[in-house]
């Protein structure tokens, strides 16, 4: 197993936003959850990024013992994070972005084939690499924090609502993008709202509401079962 | 109106003073923009650099170019401990105003405990120094530290625009959180960059003793200068520090030449107040 949640807690001050939760991410996997707002997704996979750290409970990667490493050193255990509302450093230039993602000192031996592994999957960038990343459109935006995580050559990439305000064509493009690092040997957790698409990319998923996981499996058997179909997909039948 | 000869004098004596304004402000802008703390007691540690200064050279021979490297680094490592000491207490953007401010004062009152009130000149032998050009003399320290200035400017604002560590202090004031899901350990960063605050007050402090006459009283005067310099050359921009620094010693210089000297202190409050209702891309 790459990934290992078991029964976490993530709380913010005495307000507990995720309660016992277990998940995990296999080599290859592309894992989606799933969940409606303020469900305690984004605490979720900021925890399993080192930006918020559990009351409890157990994470791990390929063996190693996330609970003790320090934040900044999450990304040298290979997880990297496309966060909510991307989170791009706006004053900055594209390429300063990415440079930023690929700071690790790992990940900076392999700067310039990074770089063209990224501008490969999004040229759109290439020629946008001197443009200050907070007056991109919403799409380039995504396709910078991407690209930023990529950067950092990730075993695991946590995708937090990467489709949040893009128009649908965009939509497509970022999860043909998503389809493509994967196959690239990359391990994907993905978050979204975007149920239909979320399923249809998966190998496994899961349900988490208030803060607790209710349902998990492979996407068939869940989209098989009514009550979910008719919270996430608005049809019973 | 002054003679012509007496306007360029009275322009070069302002560009080269605003090397020193740019050195003055230098910690102030860095340490605002890149670690959120509005750290006011970098002109104190200046003023203690130049009392140092005076003290090594005309009480103990050493030339100032020797105190140079001494006071540098030990700055240097004031500056981290300055900074361990912030975070240990978690001074914050807001409280670092107040707190630094605090520091300030004891400093000065150090100063004054030490050196007394009195004026002080360090006789260095270099002080009438001049070259002429043309019909203008050009006094050498002043160049001097117009040209440092220039390099450290020029010398920080590259580090802070092309190297990783420059990048990730640029990166972590903006968000500190995604920066150190990069990896960048702000903290240590952080060390270093205070450092190097607290360094550049070092250097203004010997070229101030070289330059000007000392007393403690005078470190408020220059702290409504450095405000205006840091503000109007942009928050965390050292080359626009400097640029500022020198279109306000410009500014000052010719106002006294033209007009009378009262009016040089508003000078920069001046230009600080048009620039914020004009509001250019830069600040
Ligand atoms: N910084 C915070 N401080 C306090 N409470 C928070 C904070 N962020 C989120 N919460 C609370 O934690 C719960 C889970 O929020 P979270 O953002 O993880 O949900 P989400 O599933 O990502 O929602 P969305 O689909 O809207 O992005 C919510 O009740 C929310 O109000
Ligand atoms: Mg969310």
């Amino acid at each position: 197993m790459l990934l290992e949640a078991s029964h976490l807690n993530i709380a913010y001050g005495d307000a507990p936003a995720v309660w016992d939760v277990s998940l995990d991410v296999d080599e290859g996997e592309i894992v989606s959850v799933i969940g409606p707002n303020g469900a305690g997704k984004t605490t979720l996979i900021n925890a399993l990024a080192g930006l918020l750290r559990p009351r409890g409970g157990a994470l791990g990667i390929a063996g190693t013992d996330l609970m003790s490493v320090a934040s900044h050193d999450f990304c040298r255990h290979g997880i990297a994070l496309v966060p909510e509302s991307r989170r791009l450093f706006a004053a900055m230039s594209v390429e300063e972005n990415l440079d930023i993602g690929g700071y690790r000192s790992a990940a900076r031996r392999h700067r310039n084939e990074s770089l063209e592994q990224v501008y490969a999957l999004f040229p759109a960038l290439r020629e946008r690499r001197r443009q200050i990343a907070g007056l991109l459109s919403g799409g380039q935006q995504q396709m910078v924090a991407i690209g930023r995580a990529l950067m950092a050559r990730p075993r695991l990439l946590l995708l937090d609502e990467p489709s949040l305000g893009l128009a649908p064509a965009v939509v497509n493009d970022v999860f043909a993008a998503i389809g493509r690092i994967h196959r690239g040997g990359v391990a994907i957790l993905l978050v979204e709202q975007n149920v239909p698409k979320a399923l249809e990319i998966a190998n496994r998923a899961y349900v988490l509401e208030q803060g607790r996981i209710v349902a998990s499996g492979a996407p068939e058997p869940l989209l098989a079962r009514a009550e979910i179909r008719e919270a996430y997909l608005g049809f019973a039948n | 109106m002054p003679s012509v000869t007496l306007l360029g004098q009275a322009v070069i004596a302002g560009v080269l003073i605003g090397g020193l304004y740019g050195l003055l402000a230098a910690g102030l802008s860095l340490s605002w923009g890149l670690l959120k703390y509005i750290n006011v007691s970098y002109f104190a540690l200046a003023f203690l650099s130049a009392y140092l200064t005076y003290q090594f050279g005309t009480f103990n021979g050493i030339a100032p170019w020797w105190s140079a490297v001494i006071l540098v680094p030990a700055f240097f490592l004031l500056g981290v401990l300055q900074h361990w000491t912030f975070m240990r207490l978690r001074v914050t953007e807001l409280t670092s105003l107040v707190v630094t401010f605090g520091l300030a004062v004891l400093i000065e009152s150090l100063i004054q405990w030490i050196w007394t009130a009195d004026f002080r000149k360090y006789e260095s032998g270099f002080s009438g120094l001049t070259s002429k050009i043309g019909p203008f003399f050009v006094p050498t320290l002043d160049f001097l530290a117009l040209v440092s200035a220039t390099i450290l400017a020029i010398a920080t604002w590259s580090w802070l625009r092309w190297t990783y560590v420059g990048k990730a202090l640029r990166a972590a004031a903006m968000d500190p959180e995604m920066a150190s899901a990069f990896g960048i350990d702000h903290r240590r960063l952080s060390f270093l960059l205070s450092g190097i605050c607290s360094a550049y007050a070092a250097v203004a402090g010997i070229f101030i003793a070289l330059i000007a006459t000392l007393a403690p009283s005078e470190i408020g005067t220059w702290i409504g200068v450095a405000f205006a310099v840091v503000i109007i050359g942009g928050v965390g921009n050292p080359l626009g520090a400097l640029l500022a620094g020198i279109l306000i010693g410009f500014a000052e210089s010719v106002t006294m030449a033209v007009t009378q000297p009262a009016w040089a202190p508003l000078v920069s409050f001046t230009i600080l107040i048009v620039l914020l209702l004009w509001k250019p891309r830069w600040t």
